[in-house]
């Protein structure tokens, strides 16, 4: 798996790689991270499971993302998948700068190639289009590609231009066994919504400024638990001042990912206020602590839950009143234990590796293809950007020649597989690299 | 143990849906591609349909203030030139202040006494905080050479043309609603330094007040007074528009011929080529909104 966002960051796509490394472990394939270097974090870790990953010793920039040197990387990646055994490529998130040059340079030596997008973006600002160009050049050559969600795969498929039979759709999951709800039920007469969210523009910390207030003037025996910090955590600050609500709405600041339990279990209703969401993972872990959910209808969150354990409401404070209002009325129907059994049916992580197995099969059953088969593909990108991009191809492939040259790969030591116990019976079907 | 007589058949597969709970959907792959694919996009919602006339009419705008700035320069000119002396200067000033204010009063809605009073209040500290300070400006730029002075002050210009705000105004009447942005303070400064390097090159004390006086009430106050005039009534803004640019060409032409074809040929560029360009590229506008587009908030945020 290759990407710039893993352990020790906490985040949708961290704990999304590293779930799914660990079921596919189990599964019996060999999974291998490659990040960079996260502070003094760097060289090779084993996680749990035998998880190797490889902090490469480059430094973050801009947002957790290495620097772009399109190059630069290629000698130590062209190492470590040697070194590896590797078959496979996996690569995590469009806005990581690591993974688009690791999926060019395995593209280069002639590995497939498969990418996980876990984002939507728009079309219309500056930054998009760039980030959109560079996806388009990523996923001209990639294999085949994986959404989180149903709406995810069309914004993908617009705005790289791949065919819509090579993206699959496998959702996130959620780690039941860590979410349980509370042992003792909580009571009905004060009613508690928990929101944790960081708070950005873009996680709706604004209509949280709107709701609040309204919610708390209708019915006073609601109380808010709100968790996460951000930059307007000041605008909420304030807007308990100014209609003193210090007792009735409680700010916990940023929570730490082993409290998110507990918090979320002192409340009856989650509310997501999000302006855009992909695949909210944090409603996935609300329902699997037996809250019911209260959202805003954006992105993918209509496909995440099944209608009886969510209420939608269009992104604007008179309709999340409404929708609140409703969620708090259907409370008295709804037992936290019967909807974790629920979620533990419908989202699984090992489900997830399974799926996400068989795309690996499709991809690696899929015909090598010359240097020349694919600087076609590239020069259907854009008048300009199509010979652009050969070029960068051109290229890189005559670093990789170079870099055969200077460094053959009979003088690349290969590693031995570390047989650890409980893998003994694990048939190796294939070496995957993620 | 079920006996099932002659129906063999597996039952018929439940129809795709739109969800991602649940596992993989029996009968259906995952990169199943539904015909509801992409039903929820919608192309081209929000573009504008340009019509080349209302077009033209709009860039009148555009060719107004170039006129006006090129009558700053013709003016700027004379007085290095000592064509113009300072005591015309001095009442080119005071009319053109006049006429603004008796413009702006004649257009506003809501006339009242107190406006009235703030005007020739801001008005009176602006003129008598130029005439204290004109002294410095006018042994400012003593050391610099007269070239670098015309250089650097067509540069400003330009880049003053570039930025500008073509639709409101930068200085707007209290009461207005639009906060100025980034590019239209960065093209008044511009506007402000330039017309200082103009003055700083004057001969007398007198010259550097009425010049500078002069360069600063057109480059704040103007765009004020045409957008006034343009809200007020379109048809006067088209007439002012056009016989300020016959009183702008027939002085350029007594001026230089060079010049003269150059300012037509811009401001043919401006009011018939561009706007041409302009409804002809529209046709390659491709605007793509679905349920992934980040939602916009309906009220405004207010800190």
């Amino acid at each position: 798996m290759v990407s710039d966002f893993f352990y020790p960051n906490f985040g949708g796509v961290e704990n999304h790689i590293y779930y799914l490394s660990q079921c596919l472990l189990k599964l019996g394939h060999k999974v291998v991270v490659l990040t960079h270097a996260y502070g003094n974090r760097s060289g090779v870790r084993y996680m749990t499971g035998g998880l190797k990953v490889y902090y490469v010793p480059w430094r973050p920039f801009l947002m957790q993302n290495t620097f772009p040197t399109i190059y630069g990387t290629f000698p130590i990646i062209r190492t470590i998948l040697l070194r590896e055994k590797i078959s496979l490529v996996h690569g995590h998130q469009a806005f990581s700068t690591l993974c688009h040059e690791t999926l060019m340079h395995s593209r280069t030596m002639g590995y497939k190639v498969v990418f996980t997008d876990h984002s939507l973006y728009g079309f219309a600002d500056v930054g998009s289009i760039h980030m959109n160009k560079v996806l388009q050049f990523t996923l001209a050559d990639v294999t085949r590609a994986i959404c989180v969600s149903h709406t995810s795969k069309e914004n993908t498929v617009l705005r790289s231009g791949l065919p819509p039979e090579k993206v699959f759709v496998i959702p996130n999951a959620v780690d039941t066994a860590m979410f349980k709800p509370a042992q003792v039920r909580l009571g009905r007469d004060e009613i508690v919504i928990v929101v944790i969210s960081r708070l950005v523009y873009r996680k709706g910390a604004d209509l949280l400024v709107e709701v609040i207030p309204e919610v708390c003037r209708l019915y006073p025996n609601v109380r808010f638990v709100v968790g996460g910090d951000g930059p307007k955590r000041v605008r909420l600050e304030e807007m308990r001042e100014k209609h003193s609500l210090q007792d009735r709405v409680e700010m916990l600041g940023a929570v730490p990912h082993a409290s998110v339990r507990s918090v979320l279990v002192s409340g009856h209703i989650f509310l997501n206020s999000s302006l855009t969401e992909a695949f909210c993972i944090a409603i996935l872990e609300a329902a699997s602590c037996g809250l019911l959910t209260v959202s805003t209808r954006v992105g993918g969150v209509p496909e995440v839950l099944p209608d009886d354990m969510i209420v939608l409401a269009e992104p604007d404070p008179s309709d999340m009143v409404h929708a609140i209002r409703k969620a708090i009325s259907i409370l008295p129907n709804i037992d936290p234990q019967v909807m974790h059994d629920r979620m533990k049916r419908l989202y699984n992580w090992n489900d997830v590796a399974e799926r996400t197995e068989i795309v690996y099969n499709r991809a690696l059953k899929c015909s090598d293809q010359s240097l020349l088969e694919r600087l076609s593909r590239y020069l259907s990108c854009g008048a300009w950007a199509g010979k652009l991009f050969c070029m960068v191809m051109i290229i890189d492939f005559l670093i990789w020649r170079l870099l055969e040259l200077l460094q053959p790969a009979k003088d690349i030591e290969e590693v031995p597989d570390v047989a650890l116990p409980c893998h003994q019976h694990g048939e190796r079907i294939e070496h995957v690299f993620h | 143990m079920d006996t099932h007589f002659g129906a063999d058949s597996s039952p018929p597969p439940s129809r795709w849906r739109k969800v991602a709970y649940g596992g993989m959907q029996p009968g259906y792959d995952d990169n199943h591609t539904d015909e509801t694919f992409l039903e929820d996009m919608v192309m081209n919602a929000n573009v504008v349909k340009r019509n080349m006339l209302k077009v033209m009419q709009d860039s009148v705008s555009i060719s107004q203030y170039l006129c006006i700035v090129a009558l700053v320069v013709l003016v700027w000119i004379y007085t290095l030139r000592s064509t113009l002396n300072e005591n015309s200067l001095l009442l080119l000033d005071v009319s053109l202040l006049g006429s603004g204010f008796i413009i702006l009063v004649l257009t506003e809605e809501m006339l009242s006494l107190k406006r009235l009073l703030n005007y020739v209040l801001n008005v009176s500290f602006f003129t008598t905080g130029l005439f204290v300070l004109a002294p410095i400006y006018q042994t400012l730029t003593r050391s610099i050479s007269s070239d670098s002075i015309w250089a650097v002050t067509i540069s400003l210009l330009l880049l003053h043309l570039f930025l500008h705000d073509y639709s409101g105004s930068t200085i707007r009447p209290s009461g207005a609603l639009k906060n100025p942005n980034l590019t239209s303070c960065i093209s008044l400064n511009a506007s402000i330094v330039a017309s200082v390097f103009i003055a700083s090159r004057l001969p007398s004390r007198v010259h550097v007040f009425a010049t500078m006086l002069f360069s600063l009430q057109i480059f704040l106050f103007a765009p004020l007074v045409t957008y006034c005039i343009k809200k007020y009534s379109f048809r006067l803004h088209l007439l002012f528009s056009l016989g300020l640019m016959a009183v702008t060409l027939t002085f350029v032409y007594s001026l230089h011929c060079l010049l003269f074809v150059l300012l037509v040929g811009m401001l043919i560029f401006v009011n018939v080529v561009c706007p041409y360009w302009l409804i002809r590229i529209q046709e390659y506008k491709f605007e793509i909104n679905g349920p992934w587009d980040e939602a916009k908030l309906c009220f405004d945020i207010t800190d």
